[in-house]
């Protein structure tokens, strides 16, 4: 029995070995690439992009792991922690707008050679699986669209002869497309978005005869009907696109002509509240009444407002969160000597509604500025987008 | 009894060599140990013996026009002399939507220890005339700058010069 009992060690003694890991070595976390910065707008702000180039309307993609911009008109996109920007479009293609329709897929607002910016747009799919800059054309003569989250589709208006709007939609991320009503706006659409629960559509309109854009319309997708909800008066008119909340429909407005030096007392452009079933547009409750505001932008949940704008007309701008059932507006970033980029498509929320993103750079000199980086990694010099915090306390 | 016993050894032998067949095959398997990554020791980059110095008269007076001038001083900060110093010029254009890259090059044969080398460069600012893009007109493009020396050792510094228009 001596053999058996020398076998069972030997076997015991391979167990033991076998059951031993070889030491590990510890690998130390890499570092965040993008790590936080404080550039002047505050603790906690993260820079999404560095070097030259005019940065605007930023979209987070569903996932919230990149976000696409539009630069010097053509389109990129950078991943939300580090990594290399992606072109979508070529450079001598101007884009108005652009935003996800899913994590891998962009559709695009613009115009290719353009003779002037703004005209005669087109609604464009692009893919980032088939790795060039070839776009889809969906529609032309587009003036304004919305994605629908969720759905991979997007809702458009677009242009049906000089005093008329169409609305149309397209769904699973393809270039088709569908009329929703037989019959045309009257008026041309500047902006739309979508209702909270996504069936429902609110436009800003610049009606027949009127050169302001100064109606809001409603459009009930499913009924296939609209109604005007608000009419102003008095040479003001609509900036950007109207904010559709829990708690009412939200939009900037006042009078374009008015100048930050003029000496009258009426702020250059004011936010507004309507009831969603229509009424007399008031000023929006919460924000103060010297309160000058620039861009809104309705969060994920539908419960909050990201809004640029300046307390009062000396004051700085900053980007403020409103809550509309508090009636409570709190500052997000502490500006010191930054200049917010305060063009009505220049913020967009995370899609888990922790953070906005905003376009900022430091005041520039009139003098040469040396600098000791290369020019691709500098961030006050140029117009670049930060991703800002929202705390905890404006978070419903 | 003993048949019973025999039997007992037996699965037990045979689940044993199994099972350590099995465990020698993970551990010949075992990827090999990691190694901690260091990172590069930034020494050289940190630590520039080459200076570069702009004349600011000149920046001043530069305009985003074609036969533009600028002086470098480039100085050798180490103690031993520094032979076959590259330095470039490159300009560019705030607009990214503009293909305005023009790039110069010259190289100093000899910078003495703690001494400069002065550089005249001479190149083209102007910008291409102006096609529509995405910028606005109320938002006029800068010119950029971008100097470089770099000894045959890689050891650099660079100096980024941003122009109003």
């Amino acid at each position: 029995m001596a053999k058996p009992g020398l076998l069972v060690v030997l076997l015991a003694a391979m167990l033991l070995m076998g059951c031993t890991h070889s030491e590990e070595s510890s690998i130390a976390p890499l570092a965040p690439a993008a790590g936080r910065v404080d550039p002047g707008l505050g603790p906690g702000t993260r820079a999404l992009s560095s070097g030259p180039g005019y940065k605007g309307s930023p979209s987070w993609n569903p996932d919230g792991t990149r976000i696409a911009f539009t630069m010097d008109g053509y389109v990129v996109d950078v991943p939300t922690t580090s990594g290399e920007s992606r072109r979508w479009t070529t450079k001598d293609f101007v884009a108005t707008d652009t935003e996800w329709t899913s994590d891998g897929i962009l559709a695009i607002l613009g115009a290719t050679s353009p003779t002037r910016r703004g005209a005669d747009n087109s609604l464009y799919r692009a893919n980032a699986g088939e790795g060039s800059l070839a776009l889809e054309r969906i529609a032309r003569g587009v003036l304004a669209m919305s994605p629908i989250p969720g759905e991979h589709g997007l809702v458009f208006a677009r242009a049906k002869g000089p005093h008329g709007s169409k609305l149309a939609g397209s769904r699973d991320g393809g270039t088709s497309y569908r009329n929703y009503a037989d019959n045309p706006i009257e008026g041309h659409v500047s902006a739309l978005s979508l209702s909270p629960d996504g069936e429902e559509v609110v436009m800003s309109l610049r009606p027949p005869g009127d050169p302001r854009t100064s109606e809001l319309r409603t459009f009930d997708l499913r009924q296939r009907e609209g109604r005007n909800i608000a009419r102003l008066e008095g040479d003001r008119e609509i900036l950007g696109t109207p904010q559709w909340t829990r708690h009412g429909i939200y939009f900037v407005a006042g009078k374009q002509s008015t100048r930050l030096d003029d000496d009258s007392s009426e702020p250059l452009f004011e936010l507004y509240c309507v009831p969603a079933d229509g009424g007399a547009p008031e000023p929006a409750p919460g924000v103060g009444e010297d309160f000058v505001a620039s861009s809104i932008r309705v969060s994920p949940d539908d419960d909050r407002l990201a809004v640029i704008g300046r307390l009062n007309p000396k004051s700085p701008i900053n980007l403020y969160v409103l809550d509309p059932a508090a009636k409570k507006l709190e500052a997000i970033t502490a500006n010191e000597d930054m200049e917010i980029k305060t063009d009505p498509d220049d913020l967009a929320w995370s899609p888990d509604g922790e953070n906005v993103a905003i376009i900022a750079r430091g005041t520039p000199s009139t003098e040469p500025e040396v600098r000791t980086e290369p020019a691709d990694r500098l961030l006050r010099d140029f117009y670049n987008l930060y991703e800002i915090p929202v705390s905890e306390a404006s978070a419903r | 009894m003993r048949g019973v016993a025999i039997w007992f050894s037996g699965a037990a032998l045979a689940f044993f060599l199994t099972a350590g067949a099995f465990l020698l095959l993970a551990n010949i398997a075992t990827i090999p140990a990691e190694k901690s990554l260091a990172p590069e020791p930034p020494a050289a980059a940190s630590q520039p013996i080459v200076g570069l110095e702009l004349n600011a008269d000149q920046l001043a007076s530069l305009k985003l026009e074609p036969d533009q001038s600028l002086d470098l001083t480039v100085r050798n900060e180490g103690n031993t002399p520094l032979s076959d110093v590259n330095v470039t010029l490159s300009v560019s254009s705030e607009n990214t939507a503009l293909s305005v890259s023009r790039h110069y090059r010259q190289t100093v044969a000899k910078i003495p220890a703690k001494g400069t080398a002065d550089i005249p460069f001479g190149f083209d600012l102007s910008v291409p005339e102006q096609r529509v893009t995405g910028r606005p007109a109320s938002e006029p493009a800068r010119g950029i700058l971008e100097i470089k020396a770099t000894t045959p050792d890689g050891i650099s510094t660079m100096k980024t010069v941003i122009l109003p228009p």
